[in-house]
């Protein structure tokens, strides 16, 4: 096809076809991604994404990814590279990882590669983004939530640095990663990881806007924006409209105020219009800590709430985003930071806060729609683990994958119980214990979800889970940063709580000690560090669950018959048959 | 004479192999709810197409091969046997939390799976051993007893034993499982070690309860099949197809009946690699089977049969892991039964909801409403409705006239062919973002690739995916309509064995690495001298899965020798995996340690020679076409000429537009596209034309 043809609109199967290819496109750069890094954060939890944004810098195509990760971010990182380099060519390869350059916390290293087609324009943007074991912080941590600021975080940040000229690596980059990265060998991998996805993203464009020409793939762009805007609005007009406000409050972390962080998000839903806001304005200033959220977090929280409460085949790209409105300030807690404000933890803890408060807003607004809050993290079973493996004489660090069970009700379905928090959406794989045990030198003693700790509903919430776990042979030291032990998950729409969370150490006599929300920590051989996970809310109220669902609850162990019979008003005999007449009259009484 | 039978979802296939090396199919419906009727039912077609009575026809031959859904079937619908898990004190939700991992994070319709052994029948066994394989607790066999008496009383009737690191030290589950045939005696056990040494324990699990729960309900049906086929005169050997792609004994099959699940797809790939490399000199085969409901794909790089351990029974993070290995064969929703639907925005999706066989498409008069791709085959003329299945079955154009014109042309605006074609480019598109996932992927070029055509629907579409895909060669194999059949009439008894030992590369444990190589050396011996005995050869291939230091992915590497000989062997095994995984990632870091972590065996024992069959035609076509009116994007609607498949003559020349038939199959060639009969009597096509291959 030559660049003089007149483009006709495309029709429904040309659209298909070529969302199709740039979507396989994104796959194969997460694939690659997935199957060559190094560290468990990333071949584990799936922490890393990869997206194609257009020249223009608007989000057009995402492999399935956390959610936190790249709903917004690309499109500001992409602007940033092209504002500090514009002389860029083809080959060059740009490294970001600043929270105040649109990325979302120092943690996810981001590469972007400029796609330049052969007739030398620019394209698209490729970017890889990969969630690190270490990036050099002070502490052995990627997660430094009681950092006062980014000095005391202590990483290296990257604002769009040139680390590649003609696709050959910069060496002083390299270099200086090496020097401040703690096992600087799994960094460089996860770095090779990166270069390779986008490599192969890059190749796979080019080869697609010479295989159909740019003026049909240009048109696409177009009408692939104009088509996600319209199932957008389609999706919002299924709402009922108005304006609520929710809040959700992170545990009091150092450095936080004594009652927590309370986040507020107010949505106005305009089913008519087909718009919907989200307004974080009214939020406390920026906190000496980590928990601050970067521009890209904030809003992508809000968007994640958005996108959890309505039709999931709505596609999330530049054009549905149209319809969306997000309401920010300057150095609030989850608005936009100014440097040295730290944000080391901003793609967890506060975002959550704003996500679940996005989404209990909408379902308080529109029956039906929104979903119960999800559990928070990150509980010690989720923590930075780091220490001298006894075996070989060798340092680690890494990130473990233990435990996780904060999966929230919607109006649909019961929860995705392997849920880590709101902005995984489940994506996140659970270790196993024997890989857990053989990489690092430690015991998983046990693991095991507990009864009665589910946020209650008519559609039910995660159970809690108890991890136990302890180094083999030396000492061991956890980071982790567990908000949830004071503010467990609502329920949304008469669904009740699911559990809190709560940590202690176990001493070799059996006692206990309790240990801080957010702490780095060192275990000593013979002890056991026990985290007890968040479970997630309910939706809906408790005595409009079916009475076969609740049996077969308590059969399984989730609930006990006592609390089938006080909290979904269902009279179950000992052998576990439902006493019609019974529980009649309870939910009559109820 | 020997028969191949593949019992699928619609039809009983059969292959027999003739005496002369001759080969004949045939089809018979499949009995849901008696699936030996439809076996027997086939056998009677081949028995009087031969003209002789059934017991005489089926006294004469050596034996039997069978492929089988009835094991996945079970597993899919819950109708196994009612079974206990017995793991570690302390990890008593192994298949509660399975390995976490989702595929849509923002779809909350979708309820979390429940654990294949409910929790309440999950007992936990008090010991507790270690990543070396140290015991850190003794085992409690006074409560090992309690529990069997709770196994008593519920009236469990299968036993699965995984226990943590059992592959360092099986002590505990071997102990386990002396107290379970003591005092449990008549109840299936499955132990998890022995079954499927792999780590990862929810796999291991998995694997291990699914395995158990098939137990009684396999054992039931192999007996009645047996049964059946020695009372209607059968006197040879029984052997059914492995997820692994090979044969195996019925009575093995019995002990470990989960290596049967995936026994129909896994011989295609053998089937198609064996007709590809006797048509073509690429490298790379891609090998396709298209049915129903299901569009399966798998890659034969170089030869090499894939692998995976991954394999899931339905969908990925929703179905239950098999957790053993299998024939990687990818399956995506699309086939003859796709449903083509418009969304509120007006893009045309195929699929994934599909019309299966049952209404199945609007064309069959059974109750389908909905537009499908054979529907859209059927308005653009690909398919005659007159000689579907021989003329078994009459099909109605006009259904899928109108359903097509409802359901996609009025609502794109476009013509009634415009959307039938439309429909066919779509489904095109996902079989080819499906074999781009094993490709590209994995660093293979499928334009360096000759891609196999098979299952009876495969012709529809199969030029337009090799061009869309790039390959130079297109194969249509005449036995393609009965591709897992005719592969299991090649394959050979297999068996796969595997040790599980760590060592890196830096600090290579020689003495270690050798003895594990020793003992899979023993088991594989064990298996030629038995099963394998009255085999014309036998082979053992060696491989281990390794993988960069902190990588926790680990590639199929094959070991070019059976011992390591010192420090040249261990620099040839490294040169060996950074070259792997350069071409499966695009990407090796020479500097990095590997590590090994399994240790693999391949035993092979081939019963038979190597050589294809030529397909006796049992049908001949009724009222012959000359010319069939059909639809294509580019000319309209044309005449074009139809051909017989058995008329062809070696070497002649098909150019498109053009249609190849028989009674299984319709193959399109599309305009500028050309076919030849090649010596096999597979069509050989060149997607873009030209002299043919």
């Amino acid at each position: 096809m030559t660049d003089n043809t007149e483009i006709k609109p495309l029709n429904g199967a040309q659209l298909a076809i070529l969302n199709n290819r740039l979507e396989g496109i994104a796959q194969k750069m997460a694939n690659t991604l997935m199957r060559t890094g190094r560290s468990g954060v990333l071949n584990r939890a799936k922490d890393f994404s990869c997206c194609i944004v257009t020249a223009d810098c608007r989000l057009i195509a995402t492999a399935d990814s956390l959610p936190i990760h790249v709903l917004s971010g690309a499109d500001h990182m992409a602007r940033v590279m092209k504002e500090f380099h514009p002389d860029f060519q083809r080959g060059d390869a740009f490294m970001n990882n600043s929270p105040y350059h649109g990325c979302s916390h120092p943690a996810d290293h981001t590469l972007l590669v400029p796609v330049i087609d052969d007739a030398g324009d620019h394209r698209f943007t490729v970017l890889a983004k990969a969630h690190q074991a270490d990036i050099g912080n002070s502490i052995p941590t990627t997660y430094h939530g009681a950092a006062v600021d980014v000095y005391e975080e202590g990483a290296l940040i990257f604002p769009s640095v040139k680390v590649q000229d003609n696709f050959e690596d910069n060496m002083d980059f390299v270099r200086m990663c090496e020097m401040r990265i703690r096992v600087p060998g799994q960094w460089r991998g996860d770095y090779l990881a990166m270069v390779g996805s986008c490599r192969i993203g890059e190749r796979e464009l080019v080869g697609l806007i010479g295989e159909v020409g740019w003026p049909l793939l240009e048109q696409f762009v177009r009408q692939w924006f104009d088509y996600s805007e319209n199932r957008m609005i389609e999706a919002i007009g299924r709402l009922q409209s108005g304006t609520q406000s929710a809040s959700s409050t992170h545990d009091h972390f150092p450095g936080t105020p004594e009652e927590g962080i309370r986040i507020t998000s107010t949505v106005s839903i305009d089913s008519a219009a087909a718009r919907i806001e989200v307004d974080l304005r009214d939020n406390p200033e920026a906190l000496p800590c980590g928990l601050n959220l970067s521009q890209a977090c904030a809003e992508t929280a809000a968007m994640v709430g958005v996108f959890n409460s309505i039709d999931h085949t709505v596609p999330k790209n530049a054009g549905s985003f149209r319809r969306i409105d997000i309401r920010l300030r300057e150095n609030s807690v989850c608005g936009i930071p100014s440097h040295p404000t730290s944000c080391s933890v901003a793609t967890t803890n506060v975002a959550d806060r704003v996500a679940n408060s996005t989404q209990m807003a909408i379902a308080e607004i529109s029956e039906g729609a929104g979903m119960a809050e999800v559990g928070a993290v990150i509980a010690p079973s989720a923590g930075v683990i780091s220490g001298v493996d006894p075996r070989n004489g060798e340092p680690y660090v890494n990130q473990v994958f233990l435990g996780f069970t904060a999966g929230a009700a919607s109006p649909f379905a019961d929860a995705w119980v392997t849920t880590g928090h709101v902005g995984n959406g489940g994506m996140c794989f659970l270790d196993s214990v024997e890989l857990a045990e053989l990489y690092q030198p430690i015991l998983v003693y046990d693991r095991h979800i507990l009864a009665d700790t589910a946020g209650a509903g008519q559609q039910v919430g995660a159970n809690c889970a108890y991890i136990e776990f302890g180094p083999v042979g030396g000492p061991m030291d956890v980071g982790y940063v567990s908000d949830g032990v004071t503010n467990g998950p609502k329920g949304a729409r008469g669904g009740q709580s699911g559990g809190c969370a709560d940590q202690y150490l176990l001493h070799p006599d059996s006692s206990k000690e309790p240990l801080p929300a957010c702490a780095q920590i060192t275990i000593e051989d013979g002890q056991h560090i026990v985290a007890i996970t968040t479970g997630g809310g309910g939706y809906g109220p408790p005595t409009l669950r079916t009475p076969e669902s609740v049996a077969l609850d308590a059969a399984e162990g989730l609930i006990t018959r006592e609390y089938a019979r006080e909290v979904y008003g269902v009279a179950l005999t000992s052998d576990g048959v439902i006493d019609e007449a019974a529980t009649a009259a309870l939910r009559r009484a109820g | 004479m020997r028969f191949a039978c593949d019992t699928g979802g619609t039809f009983t296939d059969l292959v027999v192999e003739h005496d002369d090396g001759s080969w004949s199919m045939f089809k018979a419906e499949t009995v849901p709810g008696d699936p030996p009727a439809g076996v027997l039912a086939v056998l009677a077609k081949a028995a009087e197409a031969a003209q002789a009575p059934l017991d005489e026809y089926l006294a004469v031959a050596d034996s039997f091969i069978h492929g089988t859904t009835h094991a996945i079937n079970a597993v899919i619908t819950g109708s196994t046997a009612k079974t206990a898990l017995l793991t570690t004190q302390g990890h008593k939700d192994i298949l509660y939390f399975r390995e976490g991992g989702r595929l849509e994070p923002f779809n909350h319709t979708v309820p979390y799976p429940a654990p294949y052994v409910p929790r309440r029948l999950t007992y936990e066994v008090p010991g507790r051993i270690d990543c070396a394989g140290a015991v850190l607790i003794a085992l409690d066999e006074a409560a090992v007893l309690d529990i069997i008496e709770s196994l008593k009383a519920q009236h469990i009737e299968a036993v699965a034993v995984c226990l943590i690191w059992s592959i360092s030290n099986n002590a505990h589950e071997t102990r386990v499982a002396e107290l379970l045939a003591e005092h449990l005696p008549g109840v299936p056990v499955s132990i998890s070690h022995q079954l499927n040494p792999v780590i990862r324990e929810f796999r291991r699990a998995s694997s291990t309860a699914i395995d158990a729960s098939l137990k009684p309900t396999m054992s039931r049906y192999l007996n009645d099949l047996t049964g059946r086929l020695r009372q209607a005169g059968f006197d040879g050997r029984v052997l059914m197809l492995t997820s692994q792609g090979g044969m195996m004994d019925i009575d093995d099959v019995a002990e470990a009946p989960i290596r049967v699940i995936n026994s129909g797809p896994s011989t295609a790939p053998l089937a198609g690699d064996f007709f590809a490399s006797r048509a073509s000199t690429l490298k790379n085969t891609i090998v396709a089977d298209t049915g129903g409901t299901t569009y399966d794909v798998s890659l034969v790089r170089q030869g090499r049969i894939p692998f995976a351990r991954e394999m899931w029974i339905g969908r990925p993070f929703i179905g239950h892991m098999a957790g053993f290995p299998s024939v990687d064969v990818k399956s995506v929703g699309a086939g003859g039964g796709s449903i083509a639907w418009i969304d509120a925005g007006g893009v045309l999706h195929v699929g994934p909801q599909s019309a299966g066989a049952d209404p199945g498409p609007a064309c069959y008069q059974r109750g389908g409403d909905r537009a499908t791709v054979t529907d859209a085959s059927m308005v653009l003329g690909y398919i005659d409705p007159d000689f579907f299945l021989g003329g078994e079955m009459a099909l109605d154009t006009d259904a899928s006239s109108a359903v097509i014109q409802r359901d996609v042309a009025d609502p794109m605006n476009v013509s009634l062919e415009e959307a039938a074609s439309a429909i066919i480019t779509i489904a095109t598109e996902n079989m080819v973002r499906a074999i781009e996932e094993i490709t590209v992927n994995q660093g293979i070029d499928p334009s360096q690739a000759i891609l196999i055509g098979g299952g009876g629907a495969a012709g529809l579409n199969s030029v337009l995916i090799a061009r869309r895909l790039g390959c130079p060669e297109l194969l249509i194999p005449e036995a393609g309509p009965v591709m897992s059949a005719t592969g299991a009439l090649i394959s050979d008894l297999r068996n796969e064995y595997r040790q599980l030992f760590f060592t890196t590369l830096q600090s290579f444990d020689l003495a270690g690495a050798n003895a594990a190589l020793g003992t899979l050396e023993t088991q594989c011996q064990a298996f030629i001298d038995g099963p394998g005995a009255a085999a014309i050869d036998s082979s053992i291939e060696y491989r281990v899965e390794a993988r960069y230091k902190n990588q926790v992915w680990d590639i199929e590497v094959p070991l070019p020798f059976s011992r390591f000989n010192g420090k040249a062997d261990i620099e040839a095994f490294a040169d060996i995996f950074h070259q792997e995984h350069l071409s499966l990632f695009a990407v090796n870091d020479p500097d990095s340690d590997i590590e090994i972590v399994s240790w693999l065996a391949t035993v092979r024992c081939p019963l038979r020679a190597s050589s294809a069959g030529r397909m006796r035609f049992a049908a001949t076509r009724r009222g012959k076409q000359n010319l069939r009116s059909i639809f294509f994007d580019e000319l309209g609607r044309v005449d074009a000429p139809v051909f017989q498949f058995g008329e062809m003559k070696l070497n002649q020349r098909v150019k498109g537009p053009a249609i190849i038939e028989n009674e299984f199959t319709t193959v399109v060639i599309n305009p500028g596209a050309g076919a030849r009969m090649n010596g096999d009597g597979n069509l050989a096509i060149t997607p873009w034309g030209e002299s043919g291959i």
